[in-house]
């Protein structure tokens, strides 16, 4: 047993709270048509004051709105082909987002992701070309196609397993791609439909303004993006999911239970779909054209690094790790080749060092700061011994701290007073007159804690057959058994218990 | 194989031959049962008495019944019926209270409100599961609600208001502090601030709910199980009501300076209703409908309201501080079971404790009953100390008390049936334990199964049978010894007074007639000064001030407060029976110390073993001489018994004059040589010091002592309750017995007692 050091503990919180007065009247505001605040502030006690303080307990909403706002403050003062990075990114994270709602929450494995955007850009495309539909209809072509690509690839999703229905998507986008690069009426622009009219004038494309409105125009499909996001996600559809997350492997357990699973992932699937038809409609007008490559696989891995840069099952990871991915592919493009192999290797980094992507390092710091904490508090405090400073600040009864260390150096001077001849007076007597040092172990024992305090069992009513137990000391659970030996003598199963208890006494 | 489950409960516990007993069972596993009629020989399988024994008896019952299962409503809260739907708004309105909860957090809980859980229909008040105050509203479809920012801190008073209005949406949700320096269990000092107040615009109109408003619940309904009562509230609660309007914040303000709405729809005035003799179940509606509010499972009343201020502890002397009413989950004093069928005792039968015997395959339960004759016939009753048998009805204390093991000083042994009891949780508490919030349980009832009242039973505490089992052997004796004995209860004695005892020539008390009322210690003085022969041969007796509720005998109130061995200790201020109005805890804190009666009374108690008595001198004296007749000078007179191997043990009591024994009292015997698990009890103690325990103080032993009363009446008191669990060693055939045999043998003769001759002044030689 090394010194005991003892740590000054406390800390200044960094938090901004409010303090709120009682008295004064508060008019909660609500987003319009649906019962949720706009920030979730929560008042509680401030255990080491008692004073109220006023907490955001949820600071996501805080952070995504510093993030856009920075990036809509920040995007027009930036230089020509930074505001076209910027805009690719919101394009990106809104596919990103719309992919993490059908993996992450509908659990249907797709990799058609970007053959649906591709399948809806170049049909609207094609519509506005060859059948002059003036371009804002394009954005209602788009999630048509959309939801009837997600409609062709949502029947097979039920019967195939993960990595087979993977496969199958992956050859949808590949026969896209092959179908498109090899129509003739095509051939001269390799594939690619051009000329496609436009939210941005075209005198306007490439130039300052109309990459200023792009960027526009993209943003605000991030939003669209994100209200989808939010929508499934906190509605009803959403929770039927998340409460059977927990059974996903067991459809039939959930749909026991009253949960329509397989309707809700369906449901989901296709209202991204759509919404990824939107996406692919709008990439069309961006760029004023549509090539094979978004059928590629690279673009594909590309949307793959991003999501696991960012982490699996968030739209903050998504939106995180198209920021990334999309800086150093779009942005470092003076690197060349090499930034191909800077994406990698991050993405390798962060599957190995972080559980579940950047936006997950948080809740994976916490975890290692307890997990180093537990392992340093074992090697600090002792066994039933006194709690250390730190241990302290997690009991609210502090007279269970005095217990501690008046039990421990109880322990001590009762440990020194077991000897073979008073184990021996116990066998003889358990019940009546005792020695004094009997006396005082006894009265230690009977008046411990009551979780796992033991009793004894009598196996049958009337009959001299019994066992020891330990009761739980919490109302309604049921006594444990602490060990298959049977006793026929009430006295040995008396004494059996005070060996039991000497046990526990000299580990101690 | 399926679990088969059997529990049963009688009603009344007792009862004249002649007189109905229904039997309510629950059964599991079976649709139906066997069931015959036995008479309770003897209580315990002890091999050193005569085992355990029963006696089938001959009865017009049939022999299988069909059962079922029934189930069992926990849990107090009050219903207002409300069939009309005048508790359901169609326009703006106001819903206040004033509320102490004591368990915020965990469960959602229903302060009040009309709601349906399964429908979510209707608007309530409660406290949702992050312990903050919460208003919801439902139209079947959706739920809304609006949360209030204080959280609430346990057992502090605050007044909450909710008020709705449906044209606008808008709900003001307000919760206002009324703590002051003595009504909330923290002070002024910790700096919380309870004060809130949010508004904010629902989207949901609540619709009629169709249900009862319910005071600390709300309404659910189970396709199995029927209606039932959920989301139950734990804590106090002080006059209530709702006002057919949305108040203004001033309004609020000045309900929560103790100013009534005008105008209520409803208001439940629950200080309203108070008499000296206390208050009853009902709330009362003080408001224009008078839709009172019926209590279930019996909420606590006359406790401490919102405004209580310390200077007045009782309700008698200020019933507007006693609004309080508090309500827990887990209370029980009625399971309301559907009879399965009635027994009518008849004539012919011998007085004694009967029981319905229900098996079905190995599973046996024994629903017992008491039977008095319908006019008294023997010249010896023996009083069965019902009280008692309810105060410990289903205690737990081997699995809940820690120090339960340092009183009895024993592991305890437990059985099967003890670890189902506790693993249901469906069958309520005994006044030793304490409910879901840390309170004491006050009021106990027979309309429950109840497991220590089995025959065969043994407390798990300390492995021996307690009470009703531990009663049989002093019966299984008289009988044995050829007395005829008719049986009397508790109950008996509190309804008749003197005139159920006035007809016997002398009255047996049991092992432990620890609960007794004032009318109970009234009956026995009124008997032994009418030349009464009261043979006193328990431990611990008349200790509590106990008392029925008036409307329903099955349930007695105690509370346990300021002295005595207490499992919990009622609240400043709460120490009053609201079921008769007087003073609860020690009838030695009243000027009624059993010793007045008796002679004896409590001193010590202990469960590692008993000890013999021995005779004092005053035993030597011809007024008494004659109780030990064949008895040596020097003979240990129970040094033997069931309960602990002798005749002086478990729970002990003491002659002393300074706690007003009469003073011609003979110290016939007593024991001695107890152990230090023998302390002396706390009410002895003003000044604590070291040694008061059986090996050191003089005060830790049992007394048996002898004195005659007015008209040829006497009392003859072992204050011991191993006493009568001696009796049945050695075949019956022994010392102990030998004393009872002298008394009772002197008792039951009409004129003077032997040895009432030797009044002179001593003059000796030697």
């Amino acid at each position: 047993m090394t010194d005991k050091v003892y740590y000054k503990v406390g800390r200044r919180p960094w938090e901004v709270k409010g303090h709120p007065d009682g008295h004064a009247s508060r008019q909660r505001s609500r987003i319009p048509f649906t019962n949720r605040h706009w920030l979730k502030w929560r008042d509680v006690h401030n255990p080491k004051t008692l004073q109220r303080e006023r907490v955001l307990v949820d600071k996501k909403p805080l952070w995504w709105s510093i993030g856009l706002s920075l990036l809509l403050v920040i995007t027009p003062f930036l230089p020509n082909s930074l505001i076209s990075v910027a805009s690719i990114f919101c394009i990106y994270a809104a596919i990103n987002i719309l992919w993490t709602l059908i993996v992450g929450t509908a659990g249907i494995f797709s990799l058609a992701t970007l053959a649906v955007v591709g399948m809806s850009g170049y049909i609207a495309a094609a519509a506005n070309v060859y059948l002059g539909v003036p371009w804002p209809f394009m954005l209602l072509i788009g999630p048509a196609v959309g939801l009837a690509a997600g409609a062709i690839l949502a029947a097979p999703s039920t019967r195939l397993d993960g990595l087979y229905y993977a496969l199958l998507t992956m050859g949808v986008a590949e026969i896209c791609r092959v179908f498109v690069s090899q129509l003739r009426a095509l051939t001269p622009t390799g594939g690619a439909i051009t000329q496609v009219d436009s939210f941005i004038p075209e005198d306007w494309f490439l130039q300052r303004p109309g990459l200023l409105l792009g960027f526009g125009g993209a943003f605000l499909l991030l939003l669209g993006a994100l209200l989808v996001w939010r929508l499934v996600n906190s509605e009803r559809l959403g929770m039927i999911l998340r409460a059977a997350k927990t059974s996903r492997e067991d459809e039939a357990f959930s749909e026991a239970v009253g949960i329509d699973f397989r309707r809700a992932r369906l449901l989901v699937f296709l209202i991204s779909s759509a919404a990824l038809g939107v996406v692919g409609a709008f990439y069309a007008m961006y760029y004023r054209s549509i090539s094979p490559t978004i059928f590629s696989l690279d673009q594909l891995l590309l949307l793959f690094a991003m999501m696991v840069i960012g982490g699996l099952g968030r739209a903050e990871g998504a939106v995180v790790g198209a920021a990334i991915v999309i800086l150093i592919d779009k942005g470092l493009i003076e690197l060349g080749p090499l930034r191909i192999i800077l994406v990698a290797a991050i993405m390798l980094l962060v599957t190995i060092f972080a559980r579940e992507g950047f936006t997950g390092s948080r809740d994976q710091f916490r975890d290692f700061r307890k997990r180093k904490a537990g392992e340093r508090r074992a090697h600090r405090t002792e066994k039933g011994g006194e709690a250390m400073p730190e241990e302290a600040t997690e009991i609210l009864d502090k007279q269970e701290l005095y217990y501690r260390r008046f039990n421990k150096r109880l322990r001590e001077r009762l440990k020194l007073m077991v000897t073979p001849e008073l184990i021996e007076e116990h066998r003889v007597n358990p019940l009546g007159h005792h020695s004094d040092a009997l006396a005082r172990i006894l009265n230690y024992f009977r008046r411990g804690e009551m979780a796992d305090k033991y009793v004894i069992m009598r196996l049958k009513n009337g009959e001299e057959r019994f066992r020891i137990m330990a009761v739980s000391g919490i109302k309604g659970m049921p006594p444990r058994i602490v060990d298959d030996r049977e006793y026929d003598a009430l006295y040995d199963a008396y004494h059996a218990v005070f060996l039991l208890r000497i046990n526990d006494l000299l580990e101690s | 194989m399926t679990n088969v489950r059997i529990f049963g409960y009688c009603d009344p516990l007792s009862a004249r031959m002649g007189e109905p007993v229904d039997f309510m069972i629950s059964a599991e596993g079976a649709d139906e049962a066997k069931i015959d009629l036995v008479r309770l020989v003897h209580g315990d399988f002890n091999p050193e008495g005569p085992g355990f024994i029963e006696e089938v008896i001959e009865s017009d019952l049939p022999s299988v019944l069909p059962v079922r299962r029934q189930y069992t409503q926990n849990g107090s809260f009050a219903r207002v019926v409300d069939d009309n739907g005048q508790l359901s708004p169609q326009s703006a309105f106001t819903i206040h209270a004033f509320i102490w909860p004591s368990t915020p957090g965990g469960e959602r809980q229903t302060i009040m409100g009309s709601w349906s859980v399964n429908s979510s229909k209707g608007y309530a008040l409660g406290i949702n599961p992050d312990g903050k105050l919460e208003f919801w509203v439902g139209d079947g479809k959706s739920v809304d609600q609006i949360t209030s920012d204080a959280p609430l801190v346990p057992k502090v008073w605050v007044m909450v208001a909710a008020s709705f209005d449906p044209v606008t949406g808008e709900a003001c949700l307000r919760q206002i502090s009324v703590q002051n320096s003595w009504n909330s269990h923290i002070g002024l000092v910790a700096p919380f601030d309870h004060n809130s107040h949010v508004v904010e615009t629902l989207r949901v109109q609540p619709v009629a709910s169709g249900v009862d408003f319910i005071l600390a619940g709300a309404h659910e309904n189970n396709p199995e199980r029927g209606d039932f009562v959920s989301t139950l509230y734990n804590g106090k609660i002080d006059r209530c009501g709702i006002v057919k309007r949305a108040l203004t914040s001033e309004d609020m303000e000045q309900i929560s300076v103790g100013t009534a709405p005008p105008l209520p729809l409803a208001y439940w005035d629950t200080t309203f209703g108070f008499e000296d003799t206390g208050i009853g179940d009902t709330i009362q509606d003080t408001g224009p409908h008078g839709l009172h509010a019926k209590g279930v499972n019996r909420p606590v009343r006359a406790m401490t309201g919102w405004n209580w201020r310390g200077r007045e502890d009782s309700f008698r002397l200020d019933p507007s501080q006693y609004g309080g009413v508090a309500f827990h989950d887990d209370a029980l004093t009625d399971c309301k079971w559907e009879p399965n069928i009635t027994w009518i005792p008849p004539s012919s039968m011998k007085s004694g404790v009967y029981a319905l015997r229900v098996s079905v395959g190995e599973k046996v339960d024994r629903i017992p009953v008491i039977i008095r004759p319908e006019k008294p016939r023997a010249k010896i009753a023996v009083q069965m100390s019902t009280f008692t048998y309810l105060a410990y009805a289903n205690e737990r204390l081997s699995f809940e008390a820690q120090i339960a093991q340092a009183i009895t000083a024993h592991t305890p042994v437990i059985s099967a049936d003890d670890i189902e009891y506790n693993k249901l949780e469906e069958f309520g508490l005994s006044t030793y334990d304490h409910h879901s919030d840390g309170a004491g349980v006050c009021y106990t009832s027979w309309k429950r199964p109840i497991i220590n009242l089995r025959p065969g039973y043994r407390m798990a505490g300390m492995n021996f049978p307690w009470a009703l089992p531990a009663d049989l052997s002093l019966l299984w004796w008289l009988e044995h010894a050829g007395y005829d004995y008719d049986l009397i209860t508790d109950h008996d004695v509190h309804r008749e007074g003197k005139a159920a005892m006035e007809p016997y020539k002398t009255i047996l008390n049991v092992t432990h007639p620890e609960y007794y009322s004032e009318k109970m210690l009234d009956a026995t003085e009124g008997y032994l000064v009418g030349g009464g022969r009261v043979m006193y041969l328990g431990g611990n007796g008349y200790y509590w001030v106990t008392h029925p509720c008036p409307d329903d005998p099955a349930c007695v109130e105690v509370r346990k407060l300021d002295v005595g061995s207490r499992a919990w200790q009622a609240e400043a201020g709460e120490g009053y029976l609201a079921t008769s109005g007087e003073r609860s805890g020690l009838w030695r804190s009243r000027g009624r110390a059993p010793q007045k009666l008796v002679g004896l009374g409590f001193t010590t108690e202990g469960m590692d073993r008993s000890e013999a008595f021995e005779r004092m001198p005053d035993s030597f004296h011809k007024r008494a001489a004659w109780i030990f007749e064949g008895i040596g000078a020097e003979e240990l007179i129970g040094d033997f018994g069931l309960a602990l191997g002798g005749a002086a043990g478990v729970e002990l009591d003491r002659y002393d004059l300074a706690l007003g024994t009469p003073p011609h009292t003979l110290l016939v015997a007593a024991s001695s040589g107890h152990t230090d698990n023998y302390p002396l009890v706390s009410e002895e103690i003003s000044y604590a010091f070291p040694g008061r325990g059986g090996t050191q103080d003089p005060q830790v032993r049992g007394d048996m002592i002898y004195f005659t009363t007015p008209n040829d009446g006497a009392v003859f008191a072992a204050g011991s309750i191993a006493w009568s669990q001696a009796l049945p060693c050695k075949g019956g055939d022994n010392n102990v017995g030998t004393v009872m045999r002298n008394l009772l043998n002197a008792f039951v003769k009409d004129g003077s007692l032997p040895g009432s001759a030797y009044t002179g002044e001593e003059k000796h030689w030697r």
